[in-house]
């Protein structure tokens, strides 16, 4: 079976969706099974919990970015080179790095929010604000990987 | 099928900033559990929170100066060789290098800033520096990885 440079890159963008999505139910799951326990003795912060529970969602736009960016841009440019050897596995390597980055920044969002829900009723919904911020720090690294494999990509000259 | 020395080169980039991303997800999720827990209890403190919840970000600059290096430096001097021989996979295995410094840096240093998070009400804010102080010494870690990846890849005549 030979495997050619456009279907590693495919595999690449398909990687990076796969741990966009693992990442962000995984992180919408340890939020939510906090959600729920604080919900049972406070059921009046739902929306304070629906707010942070959501926050791990956008992982799976952020991969959908890049698994479109690879389908649509990189492959067709590959497709059109004369020799195009060793982009595949390169961009299949940068779509993996974007995967960890989703995943593990997903996962660990996830505890962020959950240790904010936690704390919802004892301040009555005020720490709201604050577990937004400290998410937001875990969310940027997520938006980092997104970035850094859009400049990684372009200075291949594939994009 | 073959892969080419500056595809497993681009891989070993891929793979420093994988870890990079990885390691400072971990740590500000760490830092961020125990900010959320003072925050609820002195909303005042945020200030000293987000300083040292942010610390372990650091390493997504450094796993990316590495992948610069990779895409600008190292790959067109692997492409300008008669015969690369082993050149890929030695920088792959550089890069595994700072990969794991920027890892372990990153999840440890988050557990130093959650402790020194953690006493800022018991000592009015003032562990503020000493903490940052002693996240330091861990931050050189992640530098050592860097500047050591750096080193070895000038030996290798890669840079």
């Amino acid at each position: 079976m030979v495997v050619d440079s456009a279907s590693l890159a495919t595999l690449g963008g398909t990687i990076a969706l796969a741990g966009g999505l693992i990442g962000s139910s995984w992180g919408m799951a340890i939020a939510g099974s906090a959600g729920v326990a604080l919900l049972s003795q406070d059921p009046k912060q739902r929306k304070n919990v629906i707010i942070l529970a959501s926050l791990p969602m956008s992982r799976v736009f952020y991969s959908f970015i890049i698994m479109i960016l690879i389908v649509t841009t990189v492959v067709p440019t590959m497709n059109s080179m004369p020799e195009p050897g060793n982009y595949g596995l390169a961009v299949l390597s940068i779509g993996s790095m974007s995967s960890v980055a989703f995943a593990v920044s997903g996962i660990y969002q996830g505890s962020v929010c959950a240790a904010g829900i936690a704390f919802l009723s004892k301040t009555n919904g005020r720490i709201l604000t604050n577990s937004i911020t400290l998410a937001v720090f875990v969310e940027l690294v997520a938006v980092l990987g997104l970035v850094f494999t859009i400049i990684a990509l372009n200075m291949l000259g594939l994009m | 099928m073959n892969f080419s020395a500056e595809s497993l080169a681009i891989l070993g980039g891929a793979l420093a900033l994988a870890g990079g991303l990885g390691g400072a997800a971990a740590g500000m999720a760490m830092a961020g559990y125990s900010g959320i827990a003072i925050l609820a209890e002195e909303p005042k403190y945020l200030k000293s929170v987000i300083i040292l919840a942010a610390l372990p970000m650091s390493r997504v600059f450094y796993g990316f100066i590495i992948l610069i290096f990779v895409l600008t430096t190292v790959t067109p001097k692997i492409a300008a060789m008669p015969d690369p021989g082993g050149a890929g996979f030695a920088v792959a295995a550089c890069s595994i290098i700072s990969a794991s410094a920027f890892l372990f840096s990153g999840i440890y240093q988050g557990n130093v800033c959650s402790a020194g998070i953690s006493s800022l009400i018991k000592t009015n804010g003032k562990i503020l520096t000493n903490s940052i102080m002693l996240a330091v010494f861990v931050e050189l870690i992640a530098v050592l990885g860097l500047v050591f990846t750096i080193m070895a890849l000038s030996l290798l005549n890669l840079m």
